[in-house]
């Protein structure tokens, strides 16, 4: 792919994902908030395709936008009857909390551009990855991929526990 | 070839503003979508990362990983608020001060 | 030191195994027994069933070679074994001691020990872990489990505000330490703790990267912190365990805290320190001693001193156990191997004395209903077994000799007078006095205060809280003479496996 294409879809979609997060951020209306966050998270998944990362762009949009965003969308509109009601009680104020953020925000960029990364060349990265990634879950990856199961286990019960109604289940 | 650092200053901003809803939200709901936003940035950076420092797909995997906890704890964190949302309804709408600071 | 496969890790993985089995069966006789009469009994005695039998296996283990486990995922050494047994020994008080509570009489056991079971196992795992992924995996996962297990009486608002107030708080700390991790890994191209230690011993690396690595041990200290409750990220834990069920504040007092702990000292011991062959360790990459100092002194101090305004019992142990978290870190410190077993000691005695002062505390709510402290006048005369057991739990929790609570603070006081840290001591010394009063303020209103209600009808004791009772006060009382056995057992399990 010619390099100013890339560079264009970067910068495009950088803006795009950056927008659309202060968007969810500052935006005072909760709907416009969920669908920003869809942007964020489509923005997202380009940046990983551009990372060469094509099997976890292609997670990233199922799992967030089908099934996370898809529940906060659920969760927004079940509520919206108390949307203005706080269901949470110790924020800052607007401006000091700004001036917080901004303040974290200088330092990272301060020690991205003074920190020594470490720079490795890796050719495997051209080219797709899903069969590397699944020998790498079957192989090295195997014990984690299956706590990872009784985690999604732990959260289906809890979740469904939590939430219906009849309590003799 | 984008460099490094302009993924790592693109998560950064995504990191701040998370920071930033978290900080000030008032609303569960956007606080959990700010805490995404703070899941995603260090993706970005782990994906980034593996494609630049490391020899291998281990910052991929991770990153696979964090999405599967992410969803997990979007769904218990929502069926949460939707607990608390019954109650709260029910005895006349008000701030979930019951427990004080 | 060659790293085992899968297959040949599973031998050395049986008692996470059996608890995963246990947890899945549970589940499954819960389901099948529905609507019957043995439904609970039937669950329990499972849960109990699997718990011990996970308990011999690591028990067992101890012959055990020590070396990495599933592609240098786990790590299998002594330190480890201890926690795994630690973590076992914990499930079982905490399952007992759910089973006859007033407050989980109404909802479904099965699940709640299933619940149990699987943030057991994940304890064990944030123990053992000696990869990122697998720690940071590890440690959502305890956290997930017990944001349920805190709203698990979904009719209840306090129960739902605790595990809302908790979810939240602790999804942005993990996130934050995820972040941390993830620059972590762009520092040094690898997750592995071990292979990270190595590139960070690099000299030239270490000038430039100052920064970034101070930066990195603050983000991971928001995670770490957020499980032990330490300031400033204990914010969370007054209110949670105010709100959440009692069994539930009782093992989270002892559980995740205590499995928090082990993660502190995996990741500074074995990815930025290094032995120095003579017991002693050497940081590595940024002197993260001063900052765990700092928050060691300020978690110690808040939690006393807000401690001494606190009437709700729960609040008041909630604060205590933010103090108690100040002491084991003055262990860690020290950056010696005797710092490390001390650090241990006070964690096995902490269990017993903590567990032993929250089942007073149930006993008295399901009999009278209230946490509050003015509630307390006139138990004495209504059970003075009761008050003997919970005077026992609290001159321990403060210090006092012959208990075994005062052993705990001897053990990391010394450690850190011998590391040349004085005036930390001192710092110590002056906290624990300060604790006395809180501590003494529900002994007096016990002993010396008339009740409040008139009724002076003794408290029952179910047979169970009984049988805890006197199992948890044994090591308090018989801490003098069991001494020299948890000497053994610390001395063993210091050993934190050096290289990889």
């Amino acid at each position: 792919m010619p390099e100013l294409t890339t560079q264009i879809i970067f910068y495009v979609f950088a803006a795009l994902v950056v927008g659309s997060a202060a968007l969810v951020v500052l935006g005072p209306n909760l709907v416009h908030s969920a669908f920003a966050l869809l942007a964020t998270f489509f923005g997202v998944a380009v940046f990983y395709v551009l990372l060469g990362a094509d099997f976890l762009a292609g997670v990233q949009v199922l799992i967030y936008v089908g099934g996370i965003l898809i529940l906060l969308l659920f969760g927004v509109m079940l509520t919206h009857r108390i949307y203005g009601v706080d269901l949470k009680t110790e924020t800052l104020q607007f401006w000091p909390g700004l001036a917080v953020a901004v303040a974290v925000l200088v330092t990272i960029v301060g020690i991205i551009y003074r920190t020594p990364w470490r720079q490795m060349g890796f050719a495997g990265f051209e080219g797709p990855t899903t069969s590397s990634i699944g020998e790498l879950f079957m192989n090295e990856y195997i014990l984690p991929f299956e706590a990872a199961s009784v985690l999604l286990l732990i959260a289906l019960m809890g979740a469904a526990m939590i939430v219906r109604r009849r309590s003799d289940l | 070839m984008i460099p490094l650092e302009h993924y790592l200053v693109v998560s950064a901003i995504l990191f701040s503003l998370g920071l930033l809803g978290v900080l000030t939200r008032k609303n569960a709901v956007n606080v959990l979508m700010s805490i995404e936003l703070i899941f995603n940035s260090a993706n970005i950076n782990l994906v980034a990362f593996s494609r630049f420092s490391s020899s291998d797909f281990s910052g991929q995997i991770f990153a696979i990983f964090v999405i599967v906890i992410a969803a997990s704890e979007a769904a218990v964190a929502l069926a949460i608020v939707l607990s608390l949302y019954r109650i709260l309804k029910s005895v006349n709408l008000d701030e979930a001060t019951a427990l004080k600071g | 030191m060659p790293s085992l496969g899968t297959l040949a890790s599973l031998k050395y993985f049986l008692p996470e195994l059996t608890l995963v089995l246990t947890l899945l069966v549970v589940v499954a006789v819960d389901i099948a027994l529905r609507g019957r009469e043995d439904r609970r009994l039937g669950t329990i005695l499972l849960a109990l069933a699997g718990l011990v039998m996970a308990g011999v296996f690591t028990v067992l283990l101890q012959e055990a070679p020590q070396g990495a486990l599933f592609s240098r995922m786990l790590v299998l050494d002594h330190f480890g074994l201890l926690f795994r047994f630690l973590f076992i020994v914990t499930a079982l008080l905490v399952l007992l001691l759910s089973v006859p509570s007033r407050e989980l009489a109404g909802v479904n056991q099965g699940e709640f020990f299933a619940l149990l079971l699987a943030v057991t196992v994940s304890m064990m795992w944030m123990a053992t872990s000696i990869n990122l992924l697998m720690i940071y995996l590890a440690l959502e996962m305890v956290s997930v489990g017990s944001y349920i297990m805190v709203g698990y009486l979904k009719g209840e608002r306090l129960s739902n505000e605790a595990s809302l107030k908790y979810i939240l708080f602790g999804a942005v700390s993990t996130g934050t330490m995820l972040y941390g991790l993830s620059l972590l890994f762009g520092l040094t191209g690898t997750l592995d703790l071990y292979g990270i230690r190595a590139v960070l011993m690099n000299e030239g690396m270490l000038s430039q990267s100052g920064p970034a690595l101070l930066f990195i041990v603050i983000l991971v200290l928001a995670g770490i912190g957020f499980k032990t409750a330490a300031v400033p990220f204990h914010f969370w834990c007054p209110d949670v365990y105010t709100g959440a069920p009692t069994p539930v504040t009782a093992f989270l007092s002892v559980g995740p805290k205590v499995a928090g702990f082990a993660v502190l000292v995996r990741f500074f011991f074995g990815g930025m320190a290094q032995p120095a062959g003579d017991g002693s360790w050497q940081m590595v990459g940024v002197n993260w001693q001063a900052l765990l100092i700092g928050v060691s002194v300020a978690t110690m101090t808040l939690g006393n001193i807000a401690a001494l305004l606190q009437t709700n019992l729960k609040r008041l142990l909630a604060y205590s156990s933010i103090a108690h978290a100040g002491y084991i870190l003055m262990g860690a410190v020290v950056l010696s191997e005797e710092g490390i077993q001390a650090m241990l000691a006070y964690m096995v005695i902490y269990l017993f004395m903590n567990l032993g002062a929250f089942v007073v505390v149930m006993v008295i709510y399901d009999q009278l209903g209230s946490f509050d402290v003015k509630d307390y006048g006139g138990i004495w005369k209504r059970s003075p077994m009761l008050t003997i057991a919970m005077s026992i739990f609290l001159l321990s929790l403060m210090g006092i000799p012959p208990f075994a609570g005062f052993l705990a603070k001897f053990y990391v006081f010394a450690a850190v007078i011998r590391a040349g840290l004085g005036w930390f001591a001192v710092v110590g010394v002056l906290n624990s006095a300060i604790a006395v009063f809180y501590y003494m303020k529900v002994l007096k209103a016990m002993v010396i205060e008339e009740g409040t209600t008139g009724d002076s009808s003794e408290i029952a004791l179910h047979p169970i809280y009984a049988g805890l009772l006197i199992v948890l006060l044994v090591p308090n009382v018989a801490g003098l003479v069991l001494w020299g056995y948890l000497d053994q057992i610390t001395e063993y399990s210091m050993k934190i496996l050096e290289t990889l």
